[in-house]
């Protein structure tokens, strides 16, 4: 039963990645005042891109074909590790944040391998701003994630939850507030969303993430533009379960699962409205002011982990 | 029985290392002789493998005593911390011979080669030696040894005056070190029999505080030294990247950790852990290396000389988790001492997989391109498909990235920082776990790193026409990459076959330790991981695709040009932007005339890394020395008066000493 429920957790974050995109993809269209396309159109997309053939530039090797391969696998697989109805998952219980983080890094260094690969300037651009925001992204990542488990004393995510189940909703602590406040600037960056990539835009002068994926077409891109949907997803996921996991299923019945599904809707509505508005609000920023903005992340997650000492008795 | 055709094995293989292998290559020039060479040379370093095997599973191991035949007690002996130094010798020698015999053959002529193989079975002996030394002098032997068996090799190569400045550099903070980690063993002295390690252990709960200190000093300064942490990291991008690729491979992969090795026989067999601050003292010295080593590598274009950089680095985060050891030592917690110490240990052993792949690569490049300045190369995963994966596998494991060795103990040592929460102490509380995220720092930087050095090497299109007409390198060579590299994705999926034995030997040197459960738990989960990843990316394969050349967009042009890819300088670029305070680049801009800034016939650009630090550290003892010989050379006066003046003052002092002293 257990089994079937942490494998539904899977399948629901994949399957449902490209709606969320599509979200808030029409949130943002409506905060502008378009009217937006429809919700289920990365659906549509991803259909037409895996029908399509591949053109592939005749210089690349085997590497590029790899690339998206192995981005997709390595999210998937980071995908399993967080819990969405309730306080377990596929590899939750086993492994731990650190393995997360770092599943997300082996993607990241393949999809960054792939866009060097395509011999243009444009994939060199991207893996080279790439590097630059993801090395400095990784350290408030874990920071945070290093305060939270510090505070419930456990390094496993199942746990991590199990524990903030535990709690009173209304003893949030000033940890909570900075670890939060860390991993939602993370996630912006991780996930190549407003302050720090534009997703929308092909413009050479900002691009991060769409410079890299430039060479990809048919079914490769699908794979490169999903595995990005399932980590944004993701990201959302996680920091749903570890700030705000209340309303979670405790037992494995069908009716307390679909509460669970339910609210865990709801929820991921909120973070999209929230991003949505982040994304319609604000500018972004010049490419060198990122790591400033990734230094108060690193600097906030910095004082989580140190308030932890305070907080924890 | 079996122990002692154990001790027969060892003694044999050492003989024929030392003894055997450079006698028959001195005494003929014959190619069956070299063959010969070579293959004892392997079958010496298979039984050390063996050996070492056996005599971990069944202790104790073989001793090997030479005292009477030498003027010093002088023997081995194999405990469990040797026989894991010496399976980590021996295991990355066989395929860096394997590539050196093909290596070897193509680029020296025969007399060169036979003196290169010579030594490189000297050096091979000399590790051995230091590994398992059971005394001091046997120790400090093999010590001396290997640093001047390593000059060697480095000589043979070439001997240009820049060469000899570096060879001289290199041996002179050899000797530094060494005479450092001699006052540790004579520290010892008045408190133990002997020079004998089991006298030494002994010792070592008896010493005064004061001395204990002192040791701990001294190891750390000269296994520091070896070990290349900064600021004592400066002969390292000297030496290694001129040494011939098979050579830079063992300094890199086993050399320095043998250094390792010898910081954890003396801070952790014999003294059981420092002063309290001791701890802390490796941790700040282990983050700055790693953090410089990882800067200084980014901004490498030369892939020998980014490859040791980039061991800086990891040696940086070998001692990270030493450091972290020596922390719980100190706070009485024998459990996460044991987690820090396995995933050290398990580190040291997975850098000299990676590493020596990393530099055998760069040999083969080297080979097939006959340049490893990384903007001349580019698209040689095309032109050489097994070496490029080979390659790909090392730069996985580097950066520490799931399904690959280098995550495993990188995973540990973040668990051991984690761990640290757990301690009593305020201090430990709070340092511990925020040295996650210079960790994480350390780890992304690295991932950037080998993401542009395998990107611009092997990736998109050939930037010179050596890349252009590069070639497959030839069975040999393939033979000891893909070796490594299967060594590499073994331990990635399977890291119990290392974390099985290294608990028990982390439990010999910290009393009262039981077994981390981390070690169980990555043990168990990296093989559904790998399955999760290596089962969808399959899946994803098996769907049919159609595909179509098509050339890449070119804005309009014609055709791209290799001229419009990122080079490696411009990779790194944005984070050399960011860390510039670290760097302090010297820039130069020179046109040509210089009297028309509108109509420039030439313009050229040059941005240097300047090593401030490293010469307000290092500029005063020069200076000192200098003067210091300056001034002595004024008794020099030529003058044979003078001379025996000195001789008569020599004498009479002497007398009047002998004669007051009773």
């Amino acid at each position: 039963m257990k089994i079937t429920i942490d494998i539904l957790q899977v399948l629901i974050l994949i399957m449902a990645a490209p709606l969320v995109r599509g979200v808030i993809a029409r949130l943002k269209a409506r905060l502008q005042r378009r009217r937006g396309a429809s919700v289920w159109r990365p659906y549509a997309e991803l259909f037409k891109l895996l029908r399509k053939e591949e053109l592939v530039p005749p210089t690349s090797s085997a590497v590029f074909r790899l690339a998206p391969v192995v981005l997709f696998g390595a999210t998937i697989c980071a995908a399993a590790f967080v819990p969405v109805m309730h306080a377990s998952s596929l590899l939750g219980s086993q492994g731990d944040f650190f393995m997360l983080v770092y599943m997300l890094a082996l993607g990241r260094f393949f999809l960054s391998l792939g866009a060097l690969d395509g011999g243009s300037a444009f994939g060199g651009m991207g893996a080279s701003r790439e590097a630059l925001v993801s090395s400095l992204a990784e350290a408030p990542f874990l920071l945070g994630l290093v305060a939270l488990a510090v505070l419930a004393a456990r390094a496993d995510i199942a746990g991590m939850v199990a524990w903030t189940l535990g709690q009173n909703i209304f003893n949030i602590s000033a940890v909570h507030i900075l670890a939060f406040t860390s991993l939602a600037m993370v996630t912006l960056a991780e996930t190549g969303r407003m302050p720090v990539d534009n997703p929308t835009t092909h413009l050479e002068l900002t691009m991060i993430h769409e410079g890299m994926v430039l060479e990809y077409s048919g079914p490769s891109l699908a794979l490169i533009e999903w595995a990005s949907a399932i980590k944004l997803h993701a990201m959302l996921a996680l920091l749903i379960a570890l700030f705000c996991p209340w309303g979670m299923a405790a037992s494995g019945s069908g009716w307390g699962m679909a509460a669970a599904l339910l609210l865990y809707c709801a929820k991921i509505a909120v973070l999209a409205i929230l991003l949505s508005v982040i994304e319609s609000a604000v500018a972004k920023l010049r490419m060198y002011l990122v790591p400033d903005f990734l230094g108060v992340a690193s600097a906030v997650s910095a004082l989580a982990v140190i308030f932890t000492m305070w907080v924890k008795r | 029985m079996l122990t002692g055709s154990i001790a027969a094995l060892f003694a044999l293989l050492l003989a024929v290392l030392a003894v055997l292998v450079p006698l028959i290559l001195i005494a003929s020039r014959a190619e069956s002789a070299r063959r010969l060479a070579v293959a004892l040379i392997l079958i010496a370093s298979f039984a050390g493998c063996v050996v070492a095997v056996s005599s971990f599973l069944r202790q104790p191991g073989p001793v090997l005593d030479l005292s009477r035949a030498t003027p010093f007690p002088f023997s081995f002996a194999v405990d469990r911390l040797s026989a894991f130094f010496l399976l980590l010798v021996c295991s990355v020698a066989i395929p860096v011979t394997l590539f050196g015999a093909s290596y070897f053959d193509l680029h020296y002529s025969e007399q060169r080669r036979n003196w290169t193989w010579a030594f490189l079975s000297l050096f091979l002996s000399s590790m051995i030696a230091v590994v398992t030394a059971s005394t001091g002098f046997a120790f400090l032997a093999g010590w001396e040894l290997m640093a001047l068996v390593s000059a060697g090799l480095i000589l043979i190569e070439g001997d240009s005056t820049e060469r000899r400045h570096n060879v001289f550099i290199y041996l002179l903070m050899m000797h530094v070190g060494a005479a450092a980690v001699a006052a540790c063993f004579f520290l010892f002295l008045p408190y133990s029999h002997g020079l004998d390690f089991r006298a030494i252990r002994a010792a070592g709960a008896i010493v005064p505080p004061g001395i204990r200190t002192a040791v701990f000093l001294f190891a750390f300064a000269g296994f520091g030294a070896k070990a290349g942490l900064i600021p004592l990291h400066l002969w390292l991008p000297r030496a290694h990247p001129i040494a011939p690729s098979p050579v830079s491979a063992l300094m890199s992969g086993i050399m320095l950790k043998t250094a390792v090795y010898g910081f954890v026989r003396f801070a952790f067999d014999f003294l059981g852990g420092g002063p309290w601050w001791s701890g802390y003292a490796v941790l700040l010295v282990a983050a700055v290396t790693g953090l410089l080593g990882i800067l200084y590598a980014i901004a490498e274009n030369d892939l020998k000389r980014l490859l040791a950089y980039s061991s800086v680095e990891n040696l940086g985060i070998i001692f990270l988790g030493l450091g972290t050891s020596l922390v719980f030592l100190a706070h009485h917690a024998p459990l996460g001492a044991a987690l820090a110490l396995v995933a050290a240990l398990l580190h040291a052993f997975n850098h000299a997989l990676f590493k020596s792949l990393l530099f055998l690569g760069a040999g083969a490049i080297s080979n097939s391109t006959h340049s490893v300045d990384l903007n001349e190369l580019g698209g040689l995963q095309r032109r050489m498909p097994l070496t490029g994966a080979a390659i790909l596998v090392g730069c996985c494991s580097i950066a520490g990235l799931p399904l690959f060795n280098g995550f495993v103990s990188e995973w540990l040592t973040f668990r051991s920082f984690l761990a640290g929460s757990t301690l009593i102490d305020t201090k430990a509380q709070i340092v511990l776990p925020l040295m996650v995220g210079i960790l994480a720092l350390i780890g992304g930087l690295t991932a950037a790193c080998f993401v542009k050095t395998f990107g611009v090497a092997f990736l998109g299109r050939p930037r010179s026409a050596g890349a252009e007409d590069a070639r497959e390198v030839p069975l040999g060579m393939r033979a000891g990459l893909c070796l490594l590299a299967a060594g590499c994705v073994l331990i990635g999926i399977v890291p119990g076959l290392l974390l099985r034995p290294l608990v028990p030997l982390a439990q010999v040197l910290i009393t009262g330790a039981g077994v981390p459960s981390e070690t169980l738990s990555i043990a168990r989960i990296t093989p559904w991981t790998a399955a999760i990843v290596l089962g969808t990316s399959a899946l994803v394969v098996l769907f049919k695709r159609r595909e179509r050349m098509a050339r890449t967009w070119a804005c309009g042009l014609p055709e791209l040009s290799s001229r419009m890819q990122y080079t490696s300088t411009v990779f790194s670029k944005p984070i050399r932007f960011v860390f510039a305070r670290v760097y302090r680049p010297d820039r130069k801009v020179e046109q040509v005339p210089a009297d028309q800034p509108y109509f420039p016939v030439s313009i050229s650009y040059r941005s240097v890394r300047t090593t401030s630090y490293e010469r307000a550290l290092y500029r005063p003892f020069v200076d000192l020395i200098v003067s210091l010989a300056l001034r002595l050379r004024r008794l020099q006066t030529g003058n044979i008066q003078v001379y025996l003046l000195y001789i008569f003052l020599a004498l009479v002092s002497l007398l009047t000493f002998l004669r007051f002293q009773r």
